[in-house]
Formats: C-alpha cells, sequence, structure tokens
C-alpha cells in the first residue's frame, strides 16, 4: 500500500460482533482508546438480545474529525467472530469496506457483503486454542490485525493493549500480548505491513473531552445538583444510574436504595422528599406506569421529585434493549387529575448533565413532579462531548424556611402558589402533607371553594419557572420554510441529515426541544413559522406531534416521520424519508 | 406567638379502638419526652389513616398501600426523626403486604403500628384479609413477622388493654430510638360499626405477657406458640419477640463532605471519564 492510496480516516465506523460472552466488547474498547488517542469525537453503543447473557452481541464505535451524536450510515469496518456477525453487519457494509472474519468454522456466508468490500478470512479462534491455549486471546489476534489495518504502529498497540490487560495477571497480559503479536504475523501473510496498512488515522485537533454515556451523566447532574437520596429497582435500560449512585452517593452523606419495586422506589424518594433532601427514581416505561400513583401524589401533596424515564419498545414488556419514544403521553397525561408537572429532554450527554441540574432545582421550586425523559439510545450509548461545567451549577430550594416566625400554613395559598416549606424538625413549623385535597393546613377539605382554590394554586407554580424551563437547540438554517423536529435519540441523524440536504439545495431549519411540558412558546412559534415541519419521533402514534398538536399547531402542517422497529435512524435513512416526504409535498 | 395547625378530633365512631392506640401513641411520645417537631407520623389510608391528624406532630398521608417505603424514605434520608408509620390491615395487608414483607426484612429503625379491625371500615365494611372468611382462617401477620428473622420486635396489643398497649408502644418506641431496628405492633382494634368484635376477641386471646412459659427472647418458641394458639382458635398478645441482645446503634454523625472538599469530588468524578 503506497502512501498515496491510503485513505486518511475521517470517519470511521466499525463494528465488532460475536456471540454474547465471546469479549468482542474488547476490540471496540481498545479502538476507542486508540481514536479516542488521535482525538477523534467518539459515538458508542451495544446492540445486544434482550436477554441475559449469549445471544449475538455487537459493539458499534464511530469515531469522526468532527462531532458525531449517532452511527454514520454505512460500517467501514467489521469485526466477524461468526457467521451470524456477518448476516448482522455485512447488508450495513460500504462497498470499500473491510471484513476481519474469523473463519475458524469455515468461510464467510456467500451473498451478503459487498462484492468490492476487502475481506480479510483468519481463523483466530482456532489459532488462539492451538497456541495460547484459550478462546479469548482471539480478541487480541483480532486487535493485531485491525491495528495493522489503520497503519498503527507495532509498538503504539502493544502499549495500548498492555495499559487496557494492566489489572490482569501478569502471565494473562503476557499471553495477550503473543495473542497481539500473533496477529501481527497473520497481518504479514496478508501483506498488511506494519505502518503501511489500507487506511491511517489521522491526528485531530484535540481539546479536553468526556467520553460518556446519558445515564451516567443525568447520575453524576442529579448528584452535583446536591441530589443525595435515589431508590430504584432494576429495569433495562435505566440501571446505570441505580448502580451508579450505589456507588457514589454514600460517599456525598447521600443514600441510595434497591427498592421491593417501584411502586416502593417512588414513595421512598417521596418520603425522602419530604424531609428536604433532593430525591429522584429512575426506570422505564413499565416502572413509569407503576409510579403513576406516586407522580400524581408528588403533584398533589407538592413534593419535589425527579423521575427519569429511560424509554424502551412498548407496550408491556416490549423490547426491554431497545430504544423507543413511546411514554410521551403517559408523561404528560398521566396520573389522576389535574396536578402541575414538566417533562424534560435531553438529546446526548451534555443535555442530560444540564437538565439533570435543572430537572433538580425545578423540583424543588414547584415543590412537584419533573420528568427527565430520554431513550435507550441517550441512556446507553457513550459519546463524546466537551466536559461538563461544574462552577456553572447552582442550587436553588424555592421556598424552603429555615425558621418560623408567627404562623405557619404548609399550604398557604400564595400569589405564586408556591408555598412557603418548612421542613420536619423545624421548630413550630408542624404540618400535615396529603395527597387528600385539604385546606392551607392540610386539614382535609371537600369544601368547593377551598378546592377550587387549591386547583389554581398548584397550576399556578409552573409559571413561577416558566421562563427558567430549558430552552430547545436550533440547528440547520434558521429562515428556510422546512423545519425538523425531534428529541432525544433523533438529535444525531437530524444533525446530519440536515447539513446534507442543504448540500444537496434542500435547507431546512431544526429544533429539538428539551422542555417537553409545558410546550414552550418557542415550539409553537418555530411550528408557526414553518411551510411544513417534520417532526422526527421513535413510536407508532406520533406522540410528539399530537403534543404539539394540542397546544396550538397549525392543524397538517406537522408531518409525522415515524419509526418503532427499535433501531435508531441513520443519517441516510432520515435524509431519504425527508427527502420522499417532501417530494409528496410539493 | 407562633402557631400551626390545630389537631385534629378524630373521626372514628364512638366506641372504636383507634381510640386507644392513638391514645397510646401520644403517652409513648410523652414518656420519651420527645419535641412534637421532631416526630413525624405518616399513615396509609383508611380510618387508621387519619391518626396523624391528631397528634400535633407532622403529619403525612401516604397513598394507599405506601405508607412503609415513605416511612423509610423519611428515615433514611433524616435519621434525626423519630418516625412512626401506621395504618390499617387493609392497607397493610393487602395493598400494601409487598412492601410488609421488606420493610421487616429491611430492619430500618421506625415503628410501624397496625389497627386490625377485620374490616374495611372506609369504605362501609368490606372484609379484609384479617376477617375469617368460609372457614379459612385469617392472614396472621404476626406470624409473618416471626417469619422473617431481620426484625427484632415484635408485639401485639389489644385496644380495650390499654395498660398493656400503652407499655408495648412505649417499648416500641425506645427500641427504635436506640437505633436497634424495625419495631412491628399490631393492634387488635375492633370496628364497632361494622365488625364488633371486642367480645369475641377478649375471649380469644392469650396474654403472653401473663405467661410464664412464654420467653419474648425466644423466636422459635414465640413462633411454635404463636401457630399452636392459631389452631386453637386464639392469638398471642403482648410483647411477642423482642431481640434484646441486640445492641443500640449510636447516631451516625453526618459525614457529608464540606463544599470545597465536594467541589473537588465532583471533578475526580467527572475527569474519570475524560479521553
Amino acid at each position: 500500500m503506497t502512501l498515496e492510496t491510503r485513505r486518511r480516516i475521517t470517519d470511521l465506523n466499525v463494528m465488532v460482533a460475536g456471540q454474547g460472552g465471546d469479549g468482542s466488547l474488547t476490540i471496540a474498547t481498545l479502538l476507542s482508546r486508540l481514536l479516542g488517542g488521535h482525538g477523534y469525537h467518539m459515538y458508542t453503543a451495544r446492540n445486544v438480545a434482550s436477554r441475559i447473557k449469549g445471544g449475538h452481541a455487537a459493539a458499534l464505535l464511530r469515531g469522526a474529525a468532527t462531532p458525531c451524536r449517532c452511527m454514520g450510515d454505512h460500517l467501514d469496518l467489521l469485526v466477524a467472530f461468526d457467521a451470524e456477525a456477518i448476516e448482522m453487519g455485512g447488508p450495513w457494509l460500504s462497498p470499500d469496506g473491510i471484513v476481519v472474519f474469523d473463519s475458524s468454522a469455515g468461510p464467510p456466508p456467500d451473498g451478503i457483503l459487498p462484492e468490492t468490500a476487502r475481506v480479510y478470512s483468519i481463523p483466530f479462534a482456532r489459532l488462539a486454542v492451538r497456541d495460547l491455549r484459550r478462546d479469548l486471546f482471539k480478541n487480541s489476534l483480532g486487535f493485531g490485525v485491525v491495528a495493522r489495518i489503520l497503519s498503527v504502529d507495532d509498538a503504539a498497540a502493544a502499549d495500548l493493549l498492555a495499559t487496557r490487560f494492566a489489572h490482569l495477571r501478569p502471565e494473562v497480559a503476557a499471553a495477550n500480548l503473543r495473542a497481539l503479536h500473533a496477529g501481527f504475523s497473520f497481518a504479514d501473510e496478508h501483506q498488511l505491513r506494519a505502518g503501511l496498512g489500507p487506511w491511517a488515522l489521522d491526528r485531530i485537533e484535540h481539546r479536553d473531552r468526556l467520553l460518556i454515556a446519558g445515564n451516567e451523566a443525568i447520575a453524576l447532574g442529579f448528584l452535583v445538583a446536591g441530589g443525595r437520596f435515589f431508590a430504584g429497582y432494576p429495569i433495562t435500560p435505566a440501571s446505570e444510574i441505580l448502580t451508579w449512585l450505589e456507588r457514589r452517593l454514600p460517599e456525598f452523606g447521600g443514600v441510595a436504595v434497591q427498592a421491593e419495586d417501584e411502586l416502593s422506589a417512588i414513595n421512598m424518594a417521596l418520603g425522602a422528599a419530604l424531609t428536604g433532601t433532593r430525591a429522584m427514581t429512575a426506570t422505564s416505561g413499565p416502572g413509569i406506569s407503576l409510579m403513576q400513583e406516586g407522580v400524581s401524589h408528588a403533584g398533589s401533596a407538592e413534593i419535589p421529585i425527579v423521575v427519569v424515564d429511560c424509554q424502551r419498545s412498548g407496550p408491556s414488556t416490549g423490547m426491554p434493549t431497545k430504544p423507543e419514544q413511546s411514554d410521551l403521553n403517559m408523561l404528560v397525561h398521566g396520573g389522576n387529575g389535574d396536578f402541575p408537572r414538566i417533562v424534560l429532554a435531553p438529546g446526548d450527554p451534555s443535555d442530560c448533565f444540564d437538565l439533570a441540574v435543572a430537572a433538580t432545582n425545578l423540583a424543588q421550586r414547584i415543590q412537584g413532579p419533573v420528568y427527565l425523559v430520554v431513550d435507550q439510545a441517550v441512556a446507553q450509548d457513550a459519546t463524546t462531548v466537551p466536559p461538563f461545567d461544574l462552577d456553572g451549577v447552582t442550587i436553588d430550594d424555592g421556598a424552603v424556611i429555615a425558621h418560623v416566625d408567627g404562623e405557619y400554613r404548609r399550604y398557604a395559598i400564595t400569589d405564586d402558589g408556591v408555598s412557603p416549606w418548612a421542613l420536619p424538625g423545624t421548630p413550630h413549623g408542624m404540618s400535615l402533607v396529603t395527597g387528600n385535597e385539604r385546606n392551607e393546613w392540610g386539614h382535609v377539605s371537600t369544601d368547593a371553594i377551598n378546592r377550587a382554590a387549591m386547583v389554581d394554586k398548584r397550576m399556578r407554580k409552573i409559571d413561577v419557572v416558566r421562563g427558567d424551563l430549558p430552552t430547545g437547540r436550533p440547528f440547520g438554517e434558521p429562515d428556510a420554510a422546512i423545519g425538523i423536529v425531534g428529541i432525544g435519540m433523533e438529535r444525531g441523524p437530524m444533525l446530519e441529515a440536515v447539513d446534507r440536504l442543504a448540500a444537496a439545495g434542500m435547507p431546512i431549519s431544526g429544533l429539538q426541544p428539551r422542555t417537553l411540558w409545558p410546550v414552550p412558546e418557542e415550539t409553537l412559534r418555530f411550528v408557526r413559522a414553518k411551510e411544513r415541519v417534520y417532526v422526527v419521533e421513535h413510536n407508532a402514534e406520533g406522540q410528539l406531534a399530537h403534543l404539539i398538536a394540542s397546544v396550538g399547531a397549525p392543524h397538517g402542517r406537522l408531518r409525522p416521520v415515524l419509526r418503532y422497529d427499535g433501531a435508531p435512524f441513520r443519517p441516510a435513512e432520515l435524509a431519504t424519508r425527508i427527502r420522499e416526504m417532501e417530494r409528496e409535498a410539493v | 406567638m407562633t402557631t400551626t395547625y390545630r389537631p385534629a378530633d378524630p373521626i372514628w365512631c364512638a366506641g372504636c379502638g383507634h381510640f386507644g392506640v392513638q391514645a397510646a401513641i401520644a403517652r409513648g411520645l410523652q414518656a420519651l419526652e420527645l419535641a412534637p417537631h421532631d416526630v413525624i407520623v405518616l399513615a396509609g389510608i383508611g380510618c387508621s389513616g387519619t391518626i396523624q391528624n391528631n397528634l400535633g406532630t407532622y403529619g403525612y398521608h401516604a397513598l394507599h398501600g405506601r405508607v412503609l417505603p415513605t416511612a423509610a424514605g423519611v428515615r433514611l434520608a433524616n435519621p434525626d426523626l423519630t418516625v412512626i408509620a401506621a395504618g390499617g390491615d387493609g392497607d397493610g395487608y393487602a395493598i400494601g403486604v409487598g412492601h410488609l414483607v421488606h420493610a421487616l426484612n429491611r430492619d430500618l429503625p421506625f415503628l410501624y403500628v397496625v389497627m386490625n379491625n377485620g374490616i374495611y371500615g372506609l369504605t362501609k365494611g368490606q372484609d379484609s384479609p384479617t376477617k375469617p372468611h368460609d372457614g379459612r382462617p385469617p392472614l396472621d401477620a404476626v406470624d409473618l413477622a416471626l417469619s422473617i428473622p431481620a426484625t427484632g420486635f415484635i408485639a401485639r396489643g389489644f385496644a380495650r388493654w390499654s395498660d398493656q398497649l400503652n407499655r408495648l408502644i412505649e417499648q416500641a418506641l425506645r427500641y427504635t430510638g436506640d437505633r436497634r431496628g424495625f419495631a412491628f405492633v399490631e393492634v387488635l382494634s375492633p370496628c364497632v360499626t361494622y365488625n364488633d368484635t371486642y367480645a369475641e376477641w377478649e375471649a380469644s386471646l392469650h396474654d403472653v405477657d401473663a405467661d410464664p412459659n412464654h420467653d419474648p427472647t425466644d423466636r422459635p418458641a414465640a413462633h411454635a406458640r404463636s401457630a399452636v394458639l392459631r389452631s386453637r382458635g386464639s392469638s398471642p398478645v403482648g410483647l411477642i419477640y423482642h431481640d434484646q441482645d441486640r445492641s443500640a446503634t449510636p447516631a451516625v454523625e453526618q459525614s457529608a463532605p464540606a463544599a470545597e472538599e465536594r467541589r473537588t469530588a465532583y471533578r475526580t468524578l467527572r475527569d474519570r471519564y475524560a479521553v
């Protein structure tokens, strides 16, 4: 391979796939360190079957010279440990893609890979077992070949491996290093010479970045915002928040509890919140269903709480490991009775951190429930983002009072609806907190005048914070006649699709709303200024479009772009859908 | 002059067992010299779920069946508060029984008082799980509690036997106040309107406090005794099990780091993700 014909990598999409427990994630991790070391922006995802162990598993990795929030259109590199991996990744392979295939069980299946793709068939597993006595070493073998493809210096690849396996017993680390060198030998046999592969990595200008998943960013944001109590029940794809906070909260004098179910989780959080401790719970759709009574209660009894919904495919048990955005109706309209609530929707880890902070403060200020809604992709996929601004975090306790002078009424009707709040333990601040309708003192009341006044008082609280609700993130061509709107995981594909459509002569103006409820004026204004607005969402009913329409978006202006097969959009797919819909519209 | 809500007059029918329970809790709080602002009484839904309105402490009216997780959250978040959870048999043994099992097993130091009257009084007399039905014996939560080794204080009172009831509640409050663990006190508290069982229960109860053969520190014996009594249509009342070996836990000093230390710790956590 001459230097001239070498491709310099500006956007590399990789899938490493095999049977679960194959260690296929190891190569992805090594690659991610390699690309990170070169300054690439990254996006990483896992594609797993909804089961405990085994089943087909794939690690997806994208490294790009510019920020990326989703996987690209095609795979450039497919590392396939079995035929199923070819079947899974093959159709997605770029015509000039490269396949590294473990041929221990035979050649790759016919008719799937593009004819122009380059395939390196090497019996990794057989060789690993023969020479190194363990199947698992095939990953280090494979990485040797991958490093040669990317023209990575042999010594640099060895360093990377040594760092990765530093925590292992020396003999295991040494065996992995031998495996890597065996990988180099196979590469030599296939004319992949050291530092002279078909592709070469660039050095991208590097600034400090974090590689973090949404769930981790939410947990960190809650902690930094003074969150000190978390209760949750294990559920995919929200469990990382529970495990993260179980590990970290005690270091800060906080408590994280694994409850016996979601009913308990939300009520524990309400109990903690009652003492003034900032409290959160996190779950997915099935858990949100169970928590509806708790959210309604928080709205009635006026207790601050943050509830995270990491949405997965529904209804019912659905597809636990697959993303969807089909809980929006439940979040906005669920729970019995009328009560004020806020629904925030982060679109990437930066949003997750910022909106977790915002949600924690907003809950205190309205003394009520705030939802933070993401989807499986935002929750679990990791991407590179600028370091979170810790110094910009402020803590607002709203109407909490440290002393009581004179008369104290927990549910005092105030101009803004927010009642001064004396926490249990405050002398003279004794109160009756209840989900029954009550008078200002907290005594149960069914008096008609009091009832109406109390409903109004609670609803007024939203106005206190309306001006501080997170604004949407605009993108694309602001003055374009065509608009696009989407939340959560749609952010990445929308950004790229809009760029491409603009390049092809179709300017589009985009908005990623970050407050869903109350629907901000900004969202409505955006829709009103456009001829057509494509609403991109992962559900079958167009729940986001209905939500925007419900507050007065002009009839017929919203065009839902729906998907509910459990797979995220790739930018080209989205661009094509919009181009086709636009052709029909004109 | 500072004022807050005025404790309510009970909504219960004259003769309701719950009066005795309220009196016992009030006396217990007085005996321990607890200031009302350091006490929170949480109650479920039902006739019993109004007791928190009558005591002058901080009060909380939980969702139906959820008083135990809520009380657990309060206790975990603020260990300085004296936490009393209260409710009825419908609240605790039907809709909330899943939480009861885990509260017994989690063993957090707070008191749970169940006013058991065998029926749903507030909704006008439907059967609860503690009402015998077609010859099927009622659910026995004391037996259930005895089967879960984590809980070290299990008692049953009878609303009419006020001296004993007062003693049991005070003992339970001292037990939780010393941070020994979860205290479970069931009170047989008849409903004079829908299930007046005063006479029937009084005739059938066996006072274990007066029984020289009952050793409240012997859990297996207490469990066996309860089973034998039940097979004869009777129930043990009194201090059924008390783990006296369990030592008081000293109050934990809040170990939250100071502001500067906290900022450094946040930064360290964030920078773990640096690439």
